[in-house]
């Protein structure tokens, strides 16, 4: 602001106040007025653009953070999906490994390997070197599997023993067939189960 | 116009206009006050979703942590056949890719799809395959058919199948519990499902910020048994090779800690698979549960260590006490017991009773006990009543009219006729005199065990005392000299160990008060018998291939040889004490 605005000027007279006698209780009042070119001198149009321009950020920044939260969203949604689809290769991995550790696919398999459990337990005595019981081998055929696998498993039809595997000349795979489950699924497409 | 016609026509405007605005007025009201909940309900239900949220099914583990039952989900596919003939991707086109994951004929798809638009232009909903697993459903999930819909079930898996599946149980199809601990530890185990509404947008994503109302689902706690399951695979492949080597119509056997009163292992032959329940409930619907709990039956002679026991622990009788055993005894009150084979009077002692198995000898010195006495033990020793596991469908075994049995049950019961105990009573009697004569809760289940890993709903573990510790020991040093002067000794003797057995062979009831030509065999013993570690009881129903207990005793040979190793149990390094037979 000018300097020649803050003089002192005279009260002009008041086109809205009729003239006449001065009110004796009113104090005299005295304001600056600009004049017409001071007025149209000052830059509105400043702050216009101020307002607009900041409007104009405003909805620009809520623009692109409503942008944003809905790209969350759908990040969300597909790692929710992907979480979905992990969650299912755990519970694939896990009922794989829960049938093929059940007692008797092991025991079958140890005596497919020719393990045979020896029902004559004998004891060998650390103070005198005395043999307790008498020791036989144990014979192919005569293991508690001798008559075959008598608790069924309904979960291990057609799943191969480890001897009935493939020789790796034709797969390749040291253990094809055995482990069924999907790999991570979302690298790419899983492979197919070869053991229902 | 005049001032008065204008002052009507502003009064007939103004009325009109007080009309029009009370109109609009009463259906604000109504709108936002009256019908306010309904309408946004139908607002939020064009654009917001319900979903279920599926609470989790506790699991169950044996003792050592392994799992027993599992919660799986299992995917419902399910096609929308008004779409699915006017897709480009025809339901002929789609059987042909799906039918191999599924196992389907492609036919049969074609013709639910079709037929299911022949019947209803609008149809929507035409099951294509129910509960396929996770493997399965992400393959039809590849063959990418925008017409199918899927929606997730929970559902149970038993990773080891028929092993403890007498015990564990099953559910149906709906995942209710139907069978074993699964039922009986429904409390436990079962989950509450959850639901939560949430906004979405035309392609389905969630909007965020958007979830109106959440129940949170609240999944079931694990349930942890006392069974092991290696030994109980061990035990019950044993049962079911000489089960059908001997032509039993069913078998069961029963594995207890004596110290602990805990079953290690519950066999029974058959045993259902939990994962194929049909299998066995289509043949025999008994053994969909344990008959070990549920099937009552005369124990015949391993009872009579029980009433050995009590006559000790009366001061009535000492294993050195005397009786002339005929092959006929016969009261002045109209009784009349016999042998089972015909020999000469004897002069056995107590032991040699309880060697000889002489029902006559047994029933002389039961007399030296009232029928009162014998009934307080046998309640004592939980008879008549069911075991503290509270197994689904337990039975608890009668009685009879005791103690104001008839002149011949009086006797009958001494040695195991008359009334009725389960497999798992009769290792409970044997369990209480391993014990010192302090009877253990049995127990099947260690406790349900919460989100944090506390065990709660803990079984009780507070012992009776039955008998007193000198008669308890007295009894297992008989038993022991059943086992190695008795006519299995060479069968049942494991090196190393001392054991302590009694068999039994105990003709059946027909259900009219007579009996049977079927025998119910049976074996019951502990060891090692200077410090007995575990009871193993042994029955096999009506063994047609051997109707003797000769028949249990490969079977408890086996089961407790595989116990005392797999359990590294010290050998016993002492000899069965020598007590005379004969007088």
């Amino acid at each position: 602001m000018s300097t020649a605005l803050a003089a002192p000027l005279r009260r002009p007279p008041s086109p809205l106040r009729p003239q006449g006698p001065a009110l004796p209780s009113r104090a005299p009042h005295i304001e600056i007025v600009p004049v017409r070119a001071q007025r149209r001198a000052r830059p509105r149009a400043v702050y216009a653009g101020v307002v607009v321009g900041s409007l104009g950020a405003l909805m620009t920044g809520q623009l692109l953070l409503s942008i944003a939260v809905s790209d969350g969203a759908y990040t969300i949604d597909r790692l929710q999906t992907e979480q979905k689809a992990q969650a299912r290769t755990v519970q694939q991995l896990t009922e794989d490994l829960g049938r093929l550790s059940s007692p008797q696919f092991l025991a079958q398999n140890a005596e497919a390997l020719g393990m045979v459990p020896n029902a004559n337990p004998v004891w060998l005595r650390m103070s005198d070197g005395a043999v307790i019981g008498a020791p036989a081998p144990a014979r192919a055929g005569t293991g508690v599997l001798a008559a075959g696998s008598l608790v069924a498993n309904d979960l291990l039809a057609g799943v191969p023993l480890v001897t009935e595997l493939g020789t790796p000349a034709s797969g390749g795979d040291a253990a094809p067939g055995v482990v069924t489950g999907p790999q991570v699924a979302s690298q790419g497409q899983p492979p197919a189960p070869t053991t229902r | 116009m005049t001032r008065r016609t204008a002052r009507r026509r502003t009064a007939l405007s103004a009325l009109l206009l007080l009309a029009v605005l009370a109109v609009f007025l009463v259906r604000l009201v109504d709108i936002q006050v009256v019908h306010a909940d309904t309408l946004n309900a139908q607002a939020e239900g064009k654009r917001s979703v319900e979903q279920p949220i599926l609470g989790v099914r506790g699991d169950i583990y044996d003792a050592n942590g392994v799992l027993l039952a599992d919660s799986v989900l299992r995917y419902d596919v399910v096609a929308s056949p008004r779409i699915a003939v006017t897709s480009k991707i025809t339901p002929e086109a789609a059987a042909v890719a799906l039918a191999p994951i599924t196992g389907q004929d492609p036919a049969a798809i074609v013709a639910a799809i079709r037929g299911a638009v022949a019947e209803n232009p609008d149809s929507d909903f035409a099951f294509l395959v129910k509960g396929v697993d996770a493997a399965q459903y992400q393959q039809i999930r590849d063959v990418d058919v925008p017409w199918l819909y899927y929606s997730a079930r929970p559902s149970r898996v038993y990773p080891n199948g028929a092993v403890a599946g007498n015990l564990v149980g099953f559910v149906g199809s709906e995942n209710q519990a139907q069978a074993g601990v699964e039922y009986s530890e429904d409390a436990c185990l079962a989950a509450t499902d959850g639901s939560e509404v949430y906004e979405r947008s035309a392609d389905g994503v969630r909007i965020p910020g958007s979830t109106l109302t959440t129940t949170p689902a609240v999944n079931g706690n694990d349930l942890v048994l006392t069974i092991d399951r290696d030994l109980q695979w061990f035990v019950q492949q044993t049962l079911a090779a000489y089960a059908q080597k001997f032509g039993a119509k069913w078998a069961t056997a029963v594995v207890q800690e004596v110290t602990t009163g805990r079953l290690l292992a519950v066999a029974d032959y058959p045993t259902v698979d939990p994962n194929d329940v049909n299998a066995t409930a289509s043949t025999d619907v008994s053994a969909l549960g344990s008959r070990a709990f549920t099937a009552p039956f005369e124990p015949g002679s391993t009872f009579k260590t029980l009433t050995a026991a009590s006559l000790l622990d009366a001061g009535v009788a000492t294993p050195g006490t005397g009786v002339v055993a005929g092959y006929r005894f016969t009261t002045p009150a109209g009784a009349d017991v016999n042998d089972s084979h015909w020999h000469a009077d004897q002069r056995l002692t107590l032991t040699g009773v309880l060697i000889e198995s002489s029902n006559t000898g047994m029933s002389q010195l039961g007399l030296r006990l009232s029928s009162e006495q014998r009934y307080g033990y046998m309640r004592a020793f939980g008879l008549g009543a069911d075991t503290e596991v509270g197994f689904g469908g337990e039975e608890s075994g009668t009685l009879g009219a005791g103690p104001d049995w008839d002149a011949q049950s009086d006797l009958a019961t001494m040695f195991g006729q008359g009334l009725t105990t389960t497999a798992v009573q009769v290792a409970s009697i044997y369990q209480t005199l391993g014990n010192g004569g302090v009877r253990l809760p049995v127990t099947l289940v260690e406790g349900c065990r919460l989100p944090d890993g506390t065990l709660t709903d803990l079984p009780p573990t507070e012992g009776t005392r039955v008998v007193s510790p000198e008669a308890a020991r007295a009894t297992v040093d008989m038993l022991e000299n059943v086992a190695t002067k008795g006519w299995l000794a060479t069968q049942i003797s494991i090196d190393g160990y001392r054991i302590a057995t009694k068999t039994g062979t105990a003709q059946q009831p027909d259900g009219q008060g007579g009996y049977t030509d079927s025998y119910l065999v049976s074996l019951a013993g502990l060891a090692p018998a200077d410090a007995p570690r575990f009871v193993v009881t042994v029955s096999l129903a009506d063994p047609v291939n051997m109707n003797s207990s000769g028949a249990t005793a490969p079977i408890f040979h086996d089961v407790m040889a595989h116990l005392l190793t797999a359990y590294s149990v010290v050998p016993s390094g002492s000899g069965s004490p020598e007590l005379a037979t004969t007088y």
